[in-house]
């Protein structure tokens, strides 16, 4: 009984299917050019989060796929807007990703219901006062300032990397 | 005058908590307008407005609704209904495993969760076929178990306990619950590869919701039999930096005293080809089978070829271009060359 019903229509699945692999031939061009990113570093408040991660887990604690630390604390995101270059190169460097991309990308992580989307930041300052502030913060910076509240994250055994 | 400075210096006081609380709460909004011409004729017109809001409200309760406003031929006077799309109540348990409460997107495929009305994330156009033909439940308003992220191949699940088709929001019609069980892997970067089961009795009688056609147009319409559903669905999702793959298929089969069991097979496959961060040229094909007699479904087979472009202006907003042909078992064949601009903000 069902083996008849999948066949009765293929005809018209195969047809379709053919305009499909037809139409995917006139899709090829070339690729995007990306900037030269800088060094960057991973920042942490001193509740929660590790002293070490690897790079593939913190591509994806940033990603939004953590939610709470070993300890407990809830998984806070601090990055720098898009449109500076630390930001930038986050984007490009750990998410890679365009800034637009990024930005698209953590809007649809609000509308799926993550509400530990990624927050922003126009400085360093700031971004390091919100991290010092929040238990569970991390953060990407180029190099941090001196302020006694936060630690770096070593990344692959790298205080400070760039790929 | 001392009693006036005593309640200023009150307000003051409770005016840090008060920003404490606001301060996670955040509110977007969606929508999109178009303009199609087919059958030579040139129509504009908008979909709906979405307005969407999420809140922190502890360390581990979050909030999320959503509201939608669209056209409504019912309606009366301004010819607008409102719709409240999602409450959900989220409480996070441990680690990366939730409990959510209220009503939700149906965690049955990939788009229904993840872009439903927020056409801004659309990658096309329109839904697929699978959602206009009415084929899977949009909505549950019911108790979730959630866990996302899980061991080295990322492993999510949701487990879903509703009121079924044909409840109202504030109250189940019968005594039978709808269930929802999904699984996810992301095996790797940007891949998704899920499947899922839902299973409802919906009783003789119920007022079923469901979309009169693609200009998302609702009505509701009641159920002669009763029918028990099991629908099964598989997905495989890839947006990768060059390359956007995106397949779907659902299996419903519905039994009814009187017709046994029916089934209904529909897919759709996308693909689109990222020339650089801004432009996507894109295909999709998609096809809905219903058995012959078929009586829960309004038995439509539909099929259609799809390809466009999609212009990204920034991350709030879009425009995609696009042709489309479409069979139709009941209004034949159609051609449409449709524009949309879609925004967020």
């Amino acid at each position: 009984m069902t083996k008849k019903y999948f066949f009765k229509y293929k005809g018209r699945q195969v047809k379709l299917l053919f305009s499909f692999l037809i139409a995917g031939l006139f899709l090829s061009w070339a690729a995007p050019a990306i900037s030269q990113p800088q060094t960057l570093t991973v920042i942490r408040n001193q509740n929660g989060p590790p002293g070490t991660l690897k790079f593939s887990e913190l591509r994806s604690i940033l990603k939004g796929e953590k939610q709470r630390w070993n300890s407990g604390a809830k998984v806070t995101i601090a990055l720098m807007k898009t449109t500076t270059p630390i930001g930038k190169s986050t984007a490009e460097v750990i998410y890679n990703m365009s800034g637009d991309a990024l930005l698209k990308f953590c809007l649809g992580l609000s509308y799926q219901g993550n509400v530990h989307a990624p927050k922003f930041f126009n400085t360093t300052s700031e971004l390091e006062d919100y991290v010092a502030q929040n238990p569970g913060a991390i953060g990407v910076i180029d190099q941090p300032l001196a302020n006694n509240d936060i630690k770096i994250i070593s990344i692959d055994g790298k205080s400070q990397f760039n790929l | 005058m001392k009693n006036s400075i005593l309640r200023i210096t009150l307000l003051v006081g409770l005016l840090p908590g008060l920003k404490s609380y606001a301060q996670n709460t955040q509110i977007r909004g969606f929508s999109a307008a178009s303009a199609n011409y087919s059958d030579k004729k040139i129509s504009f017109g908008f979909s709906e407005q979405d307005v969407l809001i999420t809140s922190d409200l502890t360390d581990r309760l979050s909030f999320l609704g959503e509201t939608v406003f669209r056209f409504d031929d019912h309606s009366e006077g301004t010819k607008f209904g409102v719709e409240v799309e999602r409450v959900i109540m989220k409480y996070n348990i441990r680690g990366n495993h939730n409990i959510l409460f209220g009503k939700h997107h149906t965690p049955i495929n990939y788009w229904n969760d993840t872009y439903h009305h927020g056409k801004l994330f659309y990658p096309t156009i329109d839904r697929p076929l699978l959602f206009i033909a009415n084929v899977i439940p949009l909505h549950t308003t019911g108790l979730a178990l959630q866990g996302h992220d899980l061991g080295k191949l990322k492993f999510g699940y949701d487990v879903m306990v509703g009121n079924g088709l044909g409840s109202s929001e504030i109250e189940d019609n019968d005594k039978n619950k709808s269930l929802t069980i999904a699984a996810h892997i992301k095996p790797a970067e940007n891949l998704r590869i899920g499947a899922s089961y839902y299973y409802d009795i919906i009783s003789k009688g119920a007022a079923v919701h469901y979309h009169q056609d693609d200009q998302e147009r609702h009505e509701d319409r009641a159920i002669d039999w009763k029918t028990v559903q099991n629908i099964f669905s598989a997905s495989t999702a890839y947006f990768g930096n060059k390359f956007e793959f995106l397949g779907e298929c659902t299996l419903a089969v519905n039994r009814t005293d009187t017709t046994c069991y029916q089934h209904t097979f529909g897919y759709y496959v996308y693909a689109g080809y990222k020339i650089n961060n801004k432009v996507t040229p894109y295909m999709r094909v998609d096809d809905v089978h219903f058995q012959d007699g078929e009586i829960f479904y309004i038995k439509d087979n539909r099929s259609a070829f799809t390809t466009g472009v999609n212009y990204q202006i920034n991350y709030l907003a879009n425009i995609k271009m696009e042709y489309q042909y479409m069979y139709s078992e009941v209004t034949g064949n159609r051609n449409r060359i449709s524009a949309q601009i879609a925004v967020g903000f």
